[in-house]
This record gives structure tokens, sequence and C-alpha cells, in this order.
């Protein structure tokens, strides 16, 4: 009985989006369009999140110490640095091993140091720690007492600049909800107007439908399925486009560091399924929308 | 079996389409309800398959107050009774089967029940043999045995019929006519509005006269058969023979 309920709502919405395809069109295309845009968005802040994620697992601290310092000599340093629980590791740098990392990482620049009777750059301590076992708050007092130190002239917490790629990332997302539920509302109106359209196209034929018995749900759940395959198209359109500028981006972008971080992988399965249910629930909403009572003329 | 009591209906702006109309149809009866152009005849039959709501009085239709059924328990009221109206109000999209197949669909029936239930249905207005064809393409009596067929494919227990013989010409006027009398025949109530008093005098039964908005008249006529069989001969014996549109 319910195959046979869907399946007439399924035929008599393939034969009213076959008869005002042109109008179905536009709908489709602009949900589409809404989709693609919150779809890019989604797609640039979850390669982003992944990253600042395996990020996050190599955040340091690292603590700088007075030039005349070692940070061996002082032990006092050493034992502050190691003693919270969540410190997982802590590498002493010397001033020299400093040069020569400087040296490997920007190798242009070597001759920049050549004649200097003194090591250019300060010892440091790196602290590797897991962020997850600390709250914030102790985490932030045990640095105030790491800078409070005389042994220390600075400490430089990978957090930070992490934080910032965070507000990045919410900004992004945030500003891809706005814009995609800007147009998802836009799509929501096209669709309510073509099923509107579509309505009053069939406004004789609902009226004898209506006359012969036929109940709200009949008679509706035909515009229902036509709004959601719409959105379902919508969104299948949308992802074809999506993945279309990935893999034509994608070998471009991994060349540079910026398009490595963006483009690197496509969107989840979780991800896609997301954007075909809202496609869905938008057409739905249009046709629920479209076909208030007063709509319908009852 | 439909029974008005002392209803009125009057639409917005104040015009008055009914008055007071009380009267009671028993199961089986055949009816005529006559009365000229903008009498309330329309306004009367829609009130019984609640198209519209009565302002006074109550309406009850196999001992249910018509006006009190909910909304959403409409559609079911609708199923036990069988409408054909004037313009016939076929689906032009669709098909002659599928048109006459539409209420079968919707309670269900799989496909095959369908087409069984509606070929006999179609055969019964001598129209089985136009079951694929649209409705453009079939003649006006051809049409509105169309709609008959709608109307009669669940078997209701009412058959109430706006103008049936209204846009169509004499000739097959009779024919349709003798096609009610024959549903009646087999026990369906049948309530039949038209302006055209002739066929209440040829045929006879119970008349129901509506002069602007009231009933003035609720009589037993007796027919005058001579008014039908002075029709032409072929159409008095087979009301439903094909047309000469299916012949060729």
């Amino acid at each position: 009985m319910l195959a046979r309920i869907l399946g007439y709502f399924f035929s008599e919405a393939a034969v009213s989006l076959r008869r005002s395809w042109k109008v179905s069109l536009v709908a489709i295309v602009i949900i589409a369009m809404s989709l693609f845009i919150g779809g890019t968005f989604l797609l640039l802040t979850s390669n982003l999140t992944r990253v600042v994620e395996n990020w996050r697992g190599d955040a340091r601290i690292v603590v700088y110490l007075t030039a005349d310092k070692v940070a061996r000599e002082d032990s006092q340093v050493l034992q502050l640095a190691s003693e919270p629980p969540w410190v997982t590791a802590v590498e002493e740098i010397s001033a020299t091993e400093a040069r020569s990392r400087f040296e490997a990482t920007f190798p242009s620049v070597r001759e920049l140091f050549k004649d200097w009777k003194e090591e250019p750059l300060p010892p440091s301590l790196e602290i590797a720690f897991e962020a997850e076992g600390a709250d914030d708050g102790q985490l932030d007092e045990w640095l105030v007492s790491l800078r409070a130190h005389p042994s220390v002239v600075m400490v430089d917490d990978d957090r930070d600049w992490l934080r910032q790629l965070e507000a990045l990332i919410a900004i992004l997302t945030g500003l891809g909800a706005v814009i995609g539920l800007v147009l998802l509302t836009a799509a929501i109106f096209t669709i309510a107007s073509v099923i509107r359209l579509t309505a009053y196209l069939y406004r004789d034929e609902i009226e004898v439908m209506r006359l012969v018995g036929a109940t709200e749900l009949y008679i509706r759940g035909p515009f229902y399925v036509e709004g959601v395959v719409q959105g379902l198209l919508g969104g299948l359109l949308a992802i074809a486009a999506l993945y279309g500028g990935y893999v034509v981006l994608n070998p471009k972008a991994s060349t540079t560091f910026l398009g490595n971080v963006l483009v690197d992988r496509f969107l989840s399965p979780e991800a896609l399924v997301f954007l075909l249910v809202i496609g869905s629930v938008a057409g739905l909403l249009g046709a629920v929308l479209s076909l208030r009572r007063e709509e319908l003329g009852q | 079996m439909i029974q008005f009591l002392h209803v009125g209906k009057s639409f917005p702006g104040g015009r008055s389409a009914l008055q007071d109309v009380s009267f009671q149809l028993e199961r089986g009866e055949f009816a005529f309800l006559s009365g000229a152009s903008g009498a309330g005849k329309t306004t009367l039959l829609k009130l019984i398959y609640r198209e519209i709501e009565p302002t006074s009085g109550q309406i009850l239709v196999n001992g249910r107050n018509v006006a009190s059924i909910p909304r959403t328990k409409v559609p079911f009221l609708r199923r036990t009774i069988g409408v054909v109206f004037q313009n016939f109000r076929l689906i032009s999209r669709k098909t002659v089967l599928e048109n006459v197949s539409y209420l079968p669909r919707i309670l269900g029936m799989s496909q095959q029940e369908r087409k069984r239930l509606a070929y006999n249905t179609l055969r019964r207005v001598g129209l089985a043999h136009r079951m694929s064809a649209f409705p453009t393409e079939l003649s006006g009596g051809e049409q509105q045995r169309v709609t008959i067929a709608r109307a009669l494919i669940n078997r209701p227990e009412i058959l109430i019929a706006d103008e049936p013989t209204g846009n169509l010409d004499p000739e097959l006027s009779w024919e349709i006519l003798r096609l009610f009398l024959e549903i009646n025949g087999k026990g369906t109530t049948v309530l039949l509005a038209t302006h055209e008093h002739q066929y209440v005098r040829a045929l006879g039964g119970r008349s129901l006269v509506l002069e602007r908005g009231r009933l003035v008249v609720d009589e037993h006529v007796e027919g005058h058969v001579g008014d039908i069989e002075s029709k032409p001969a072929e159409e008095a014996e087979d009301p439903i023979q094909p047309s000469t549109g299916d012949l060729m």
C-alpha cells in the first residue's frame, strides 16, 4: 500500500517536472548555486580544520632563555618546564643548535651570521604537551610563572596563532553559513514559486481530485515529492560542480602551501550527504510554503 | 438517505442562495431537482458533498450531519457520493481509463484491479472500447459518460448530477437520462438537477422545484412514456451504443 502511494507520488511528480521542466530547471540551478557556495566554504573550512587539528598535535611552547644561561645549567627552569602533568617532553636547544637549525631551514640567508662572534640566537626549551590534558586556566598560570622567571627572555605559545587560525576558520564557517543560508532562502522561495506555478497549472485537476474524494495527502504528496526531487537534483548538481572544481584545482593547488591546505581533500561522504539532505529539506520547505491551505484554494 | 432540515445558504455580500429548504430522499429514490438558472440547484448539490457549508439548518447524509464532518474526513464522505458535473471536469492529460480509475488508485487498489473495475464500469456506460482515449478525443456525450463512469466506479450509494445534459444535444441528453434510470434501477439513489422540465414530465419520479432559493414544489410526477418513445427509435433501443465517432 505504502509502495503504491509513493509510486503514485513519484510518477505524478515526474510528470509535473517534465511538464514544467524549464521553471523546474531554474529552481534546480538556483539551489545548486547556493549549495555550491555553501559547499565551497565547507570544503575550505574542513581542510583548514583538519590541518589545524594536525598542527595542534605538533604545537609546542618554546621558552627562550637569556644568552648567558644554558638550559641544563638552570635546573630550576627545567624543573618548572617539566613539572606539569600535561607536559610530555622537554627538549633543550642550545644556542649553537638553534643557529644550525636556522641555517638548515633558511639556507639562503646562512651567510648572515657568518661574521658574528657571539651566537645570534638564544638557547631555548621546546616543550611538547597534551592540549587535552590541561585546562586553559592552568596552562596560562604555568606560562605566567615561566615568563616571570629571571632566566626566561620570552615564551612563545603556538596556541596563540592556532587560536588565530581557529578564529579565521570560525569566520569562514560563519561567512559560508550566512551566504549559504541567504542563497538557500532564495532557493526555497524559488522552489515555492515553481511549485505554486505548477499547482496553478493543475488547479482544475486538484479541484476534481478533491471532489472525487482525494485526501489532502494525495493531492499535496506529489508536489512535496517534486520539491524534494528538485532539491536533491540541485544538491547533486552542486556536488558535481564542487568535485569538478576540486579535480581542476587540486593538482595545481597541491604545489603551493596554501593550496595544499585549502583543497587537499574532497568533502567527506557525511558532508556530501549533508549537502543532499539540505537540498532536499529546502525543496520540501519550498513545497510546503507554496501549498499552504489558501494557496490550494481550500 | 439525504435529508435537508430548514437549510439556508447565504454568500458573502448577503446574497441568499437557499432559504429554509427541507426535504428527504429515501434510499433508491430517483428525484429531479429543477428550477430556472440561479434558482439554487447547484448550491443545493454542493451542500450535499460539502463543497460549501450551510449558513443555517442541517443536512444529513446517511444519518450524518454533513456540516459537522471534520475537514479531514470530507474526502471519505465524497467517496460515498458519485458526482456528475455539467462541464464534465475530466482531467485532460489523463486517459479515460486513468480518469475513471483515479478513485480506486487513491484507495490503493492494484493496477490490475483498477483496470478491471474501470473496464466493467466503462462497459456499463458503453465506453469500454475508448479506455485509452484522452477526453479531448471524445464527443460531448462520451465525455459525459466517462464522468458518469467516474462517479459510479466506487459503487456510490448516492449519485448526484448537476445539469448532466446541459452541454449535450437533445438526442444525447435522452441517452444520458436513460443511463441514469438504469443506474437507479440497480438501487442507487439519484438526484439530478436540470432546468429542463420536459425531462421530469417525460420520465416521472420525485420532482423538487426550486424558485429563488425556496423549495416551492415537492411532488411525485407520473412519467409520460410517449415522450420518450417519440424520440428516434435507435436512441430508445440502446442508450449506450457507441457513437458515430467510435464506429468510424
